[in-house]
């Protein structure tokens, strides 16, 4: 489980993240809701360790993070992090160098599933498939946890249809996924739990099939009132 | 296999009528195996946590059976079968009289109507929505 303790996050005089908490849980997906600017990203960071927080503390399987922990969680940005002239092929064996975890079978599997040729560079790629391979460097990794910051934003419907696939198939299977998007619509079926995030703080977190149970709302009946009432 | 979920039902319950519409249209047999919870999964296009909450629940509701390590089945109990297709009948109808007395139809009007409009459409392709 990854838990977010009360974490306060500071740019300068600007408090981005405020006493800011929610858990996410291994064999689920959890999904950071807001729009643009409210710190989902900043969050993701923080539970990286790429920036320092002003207070709080988060936990990874109840351990704070160490080297070693990025065997065990990783990270997809929203853009490729890939040098453009590598070829997608060289990429891989980048990967395979840095981390222990790069599993190289999953990776072909991947290939295969989104239907990319390893020889193309990434600089020539379609934004569609750029997206397709960070995903994939992601996802090749024998992780528990993902974090994945608008794995859907800007890319065609087709991609995007592909993309959710990923996360009703095994390779999603057994590890826990933290996603941001700001465009919920398309995704509501698969996630577990929603975590509504504004002005660097949890407005409410639930599961998603416990309020349709329990109250008869889609996520998004939930956001209006949340945002809006 | 595609199904259209609403976004305010819980997914697991959309995925249980699915099954028991299937089941009282004869498409799935008694003692014919379902896919597992990850072939569901990729095939509705849902979460494979809510494809285990789906099979959990028809396991207890008698709908499926699994024996050891074996892949589930649908049940072979006629009683079963019989009641989800009532059931479906029972909760279609009830939906219908409750919209049409709401507009306060007379019965003979409705009942003639009824069997028009469904001789007519038995004539096209049976298309469950």
């Amino acid at each position: 489980m990854i838990e977010v303790k009360n974490v306060n996050k500071k740019y300068g005089r600007k408090q981005v993240l405020k006493d800011l908490s929610f858990t996410a849980k291994k064999g689920e997906i959890t999904c950071l809701i807001g729009i643009n600017g409210v710190g989902k990203t900043t969050i993701m960071k923080a539970i990286m360790a790429l920036t320092p927080i002003n207070g709080g503390e988060i936990l990874i399987d109840g351990e704070k993070i160490r080297k070693d922990s990025f065997e065990k969680i990783t990270f997809i940005p929203d853009t490729i992090t890939m040098l453009p002239q590598m070829k997608i092929g060289e990429a891989f064996t980048f990967m395979a160098d840095f981390y222990k975890s790069w599993n190289p079978q999953r990776a072909e599997e991947l290939l295969q599933f989104f239907k990319l040729d390893p020889t193309e560079r990434i600089a020539n790629l379609s934004k569609g498939n750029t997206a397709k391979v960070n995903m994939l460097l992601g996802l090749a990794l024998d992780v528990d946890y993902l974090l994945m910051d608008e794995p859907f934003s800007g890319i065609d419907m087709f991609s995007r249809e592909q993309i959710a696939e990923v996360f009703t198939s095994h390779l999603i299977e057994e590890r826990g996924v933290i996603l941001t998007t700001h465009e919920i619509s398309d995704i509501e079926h698969l996630i577990d739990k929603a975590v509504l995030i504004d002005n660097g703080e949890v407005l409410k977190e639930f599961s998603v099939e416990e309020v349709r149970e329990r109250e008869g709302k889609s996520v998004v009946d939930v956001m209006r009132e949340v945002y809006r009432g | 296999m595609t199904v259209k979920f609403n976004n305010r039902d819980p997914v697991y319950v959309q995925v249980i009528r699915h099954f028991k519409e299937q089941i009282a249209k004869g498409f799935f047999e008694p003692g014919q195996e379902v896919p597992s919870r990850r072939e569901l999964a990729n095939q509705l296009k849902i979460n494979p946590n809510t494809a285990q909450r789906a099979y959990k629940e028809m396991e207890e509701q008698g709908l499926i059976f699994t024996e050891g390590n074996m892949p589930s089945c649908i049940t072979r109990d006629e009683a079963v079968l019989k009641s989800v297709r009532e059931e479906l009948i029972i909760e279609a109808v009830d939906l219908f009289l409750g919209s049409i007395k709401s507009i306060d139809v007379p019965l003979s009007e409705v009942l003639k109507l009824v069997e028009k409009k469904y001789e007519a459409e038995s004539g096209e392709t049976e298309e469950s929505k």
